[in-house]
């Protein structure tokens, strides 16, 4: 009796560290994030150094939580909400990895746009406030996740569709000038590869929100639109 | 005690008699008869006592028979008292909790493993955390910065963190971590946005003065060494000097402007005089031509009639401040719009210009002190960074705002708003 006890608050707190773990990743991923953008309004390119550092050290947490995963699996044998919880992280992981590469992206499509002498906010104004919208999107999941908060996850899967929305208006207004004058289509193209790779961002908030729904709740609400209403 | 002792020995004492004068059985009886019934007291009264060991409240009915009543009612006193003094130390425990969250500083305890205990409401507020969900959580999941997580696990707390938190608008925060009671931490925050941009702009100020004044230092000295040391012909000399008097110039109207600043900064309450803006507005549409001398075309609108109240010299120069601002950055051929509007909310200035612009990221950052969008330029026009400052200055003054609405490449909108005390209808 003593025993089985003492493994399962062992086991608990296993899982908590994973998730600490998981949350630590995330936080380096924000500030990826973060900085990404504050590049595009800045162009200081000390932060594209950063931003491309980072992710080395996400790749490495990467690793060892699915490393952790795969060994709570095998040695614990997680049963119900446990389980859940193990695969939940394993694929929340992988979307965070990503996100961070995202990241990285944009902060080597600024680093193109300012040596080539540009100043992006000339022409993008809406890539702004996509990206604030995006970061925010990443915040929420995550704070979501640190709290299994279906409700908060909700919100951000809803908030997808408003980034979609406004990444089709930028590139219609990107086309636009591209048309007027095609002096600015190759600034344009890093732009819109800037504004695509924030949409991704966005997406991937939203698979994060999924996974939280789904340690929460127990249900798969992924390609569900009624799920959702 | 005494007395359930001397009832038994009583009864055994009868009973004895009973059976030694009488018959046997009946002092056995007799003696059976009176232990049962002292008995029977006892469990009553025993089986009252459980019954409320089960369920212990305050409660003045419960009453005992002899020997029990004494101890009942010093159970009953106990009771009342202990509750007394519970009370007493939870209203202790309530006010310190709410001095806690009143306090300006965020308040986080933590235990060994950096997990939330409790926090105050001024540190929800600054971190994100909701003390009803995080009770128990590692606070690295709320407050997830690499630098703070890095902090924590260092477990070097002699300095304190100053961490940046663009999540609540650009907060600025310095944390610091104190152990107490064993292996417990508390965690403090206090939010110091206000003094480390205080900080950072005394900073740019100092710099700044310096550097305006340097640039035409430098001009000055070096045409000084070379009319020293080289001998020029009377055309050159000529020519030095008056770059010369152009630089020097510029120095006067840097620290002239400066003077006005602090003279204004430090100055009583602008004069009550009533200014008359029919007239003003439209000297400044005169001076706006005279300084376009015909590249912009320059519309005066004018709505409802009213005067201002207040020190006119302080009016012109800051109105005039912003006029000349547009004409300056609007190419030839733009178009300059001043409208002077009265209403019953109060009155307005505004300059529209169809210019260059100004990127969002300045707009909230322009009246501060040498804070140029675009150094080299504004420069090339003969600013001295000093001039909205002046203007903001002067409004604040008149308890007048400065709104300016600008986008890029289309135009900007400088607005001064006046409330309505300031004016006078006519």
């Amino acid at each position: 009796m003593n025993e089985s006890l003492h493994v399962s608050s062992q086991f608990d707190e296993d899982l908590s560290r994973l998730r600490t773990h998981v949350l630590q990743m995330g936080g380096l991923v924000e500030t990826q994030v973060s900085s990404a953008i504050d590049a595009y309004t800045t162009g200081e390119v000390t932060n594209v150094k950063t931003i491309v550092e980072t992710d080395r050290k996400v790749n490495e947490l990467e690793k060892a939580i699915d490393n952790d995963c795969a060994h709570i699996i095998a040695m614990r044998q997680p049963a119900a909400s446990d389980l859940r919880l193990v695969f939940g992280i394993s694929k929340i992981v992988t979307d965070l990895e990503r996100t961070g590469d995202e990241a990285k992206k944009i902060a080597k499509g600024v680093r193109r746009i300012y040596e080539a002498g540009h100043t992006p906010s000339q022409y993008g104004v809406g890539v702004r406030h996509l990206a604030d919208a995006a970061l925010n999107m990443v915040r929420q999941s995550l704070d979501a996740f640190a709290r299994l908060d279906a409700g908060l996850s909700l919100n951000v899967i809803r908030a997808d569709d408003a980034v979609d929305v406004e990444f089709k208006s930028i590139i219609r207004q990107l086309i636009t000038h591209m048309m007027e004058d095609p002096r600015t289509i190759t600034v344009s193209m890093d732009i819109i590869s800037i504004a695509r790779a924030i949409e991704r961002i966005g997406d991937h908030a939203k698979n994060i929100s999924e996974q939280v729904i789904f340690v929460v709740e127990g249900r798969d609400i992924r390609h569900n639109k009624e799920a959702i209403k | 005690m005494q007395r359930a002792l001397i009832y038994g020995l009583l009864t055994a004492a009868v009973s004895f008699l009973l059976g030694y004068f009488v018959e046997p059985w009946m002092g056995w009886v007799l003696f059976y008869l009176g232990l049962s019934l002292h008995l029977a007291m006892h469990y009553r009264n025993f089986s009252r006592l459980e019954r409320w060991s089960r369920k212990p409240v305050l409660d003045a009915s419960l009453e005992g028979d002899g020997e029990w009543d004494r101890v009942f009612r010093r159970l009953y006193r106990h009771e009342k008292e202990l509750l007394e003094k519970i009370e007493l130390r939870e209203r202790d425990i309530a006010r310190l909790i709410a001095a806690v969250h009143a306090m300006n500083d965020g308040v986080v305890l933590l235990d060994g493993l950096y997990q939330i205990q409790f926090c105050n409401k001024t540190a929800e507020r600054q971190l994100g955390i909701s003390s009803a969900t995080d009770r128990g959580a590692a606070i690295t999941n709320i407050v997830r910065q690499p630098e703070f997580v890095d902090y924590l696990a260092r477990g070097d707390f002699s300095r304190s963190l100053v961490l940046r938190l663009e999540r609540y608008f650009e907060r600025v925060l310095s944390l610091s971590v104190i152990t107490y009671a064993d292996d417990n931490w508390l965690l403090q925050v206090r939010d110091i946005t206000q003094t480390d941009r205080l900080d950072s702009m005394r900073r740019d100020f100092v710099a700044n003065v310096s550097h305006e004044l340097r640039t035409p230092l430098t001009v000055l000295s070096g045409f000084v060494e070379t009319l020293l040391e080289i001998d020029v012909d009377r055309e050159s000399r000529q020519h030095y000097l008056q770059l010369m008097g152009e630089q020097s110039k510029r120095m006067q109207s840097i620290v002239q402007d400066l003077l006005t600043l602090s003279s204004i900064e430090s100055a009583p309450p602008p004069e009550d005089e009533v200014v008359d803006m029919a007239s003003l507005v439209d000297k400044l549409r005169r001076d706006a031509e005279a300084l376009s001398a015909g590249r912009h075309q320059i519309v005066l609108q004018i709505e409802g009639q009213g005067d201002l109240h207040g020190s006119e010299s302080e009016l012109v120069s800051a109105l005039a401040n912003l006029v000349s601002n547009a004409v300056r950055y609007t190419p030839s051929g733009g178009c300059i719009t001043l409208i002077w509007k009265v209403s019953s909310q109060g009155a307005e200035f505004a300059v529209q210009d169809t210019g260059i612009g100004i990127e969002p990221q300045h707009i909230p950052r322009l009246t501060e002190r040498f804070y140029r969008v675009d150094r080299g330029r504004s420069r090339d026009v003969g600013g001295t960074g000093l001039g909205l400052a002046i203007v903001k200055h002067s409004l604040n003054r008149h308890q007048a705002t400065l709104d300016i609405t600008s986008t890029p490449g289309k135009g900007s909108c400088f607005i001064v708003r006046f409330p309505s005390a300031r004016v006078s209808d006519v």
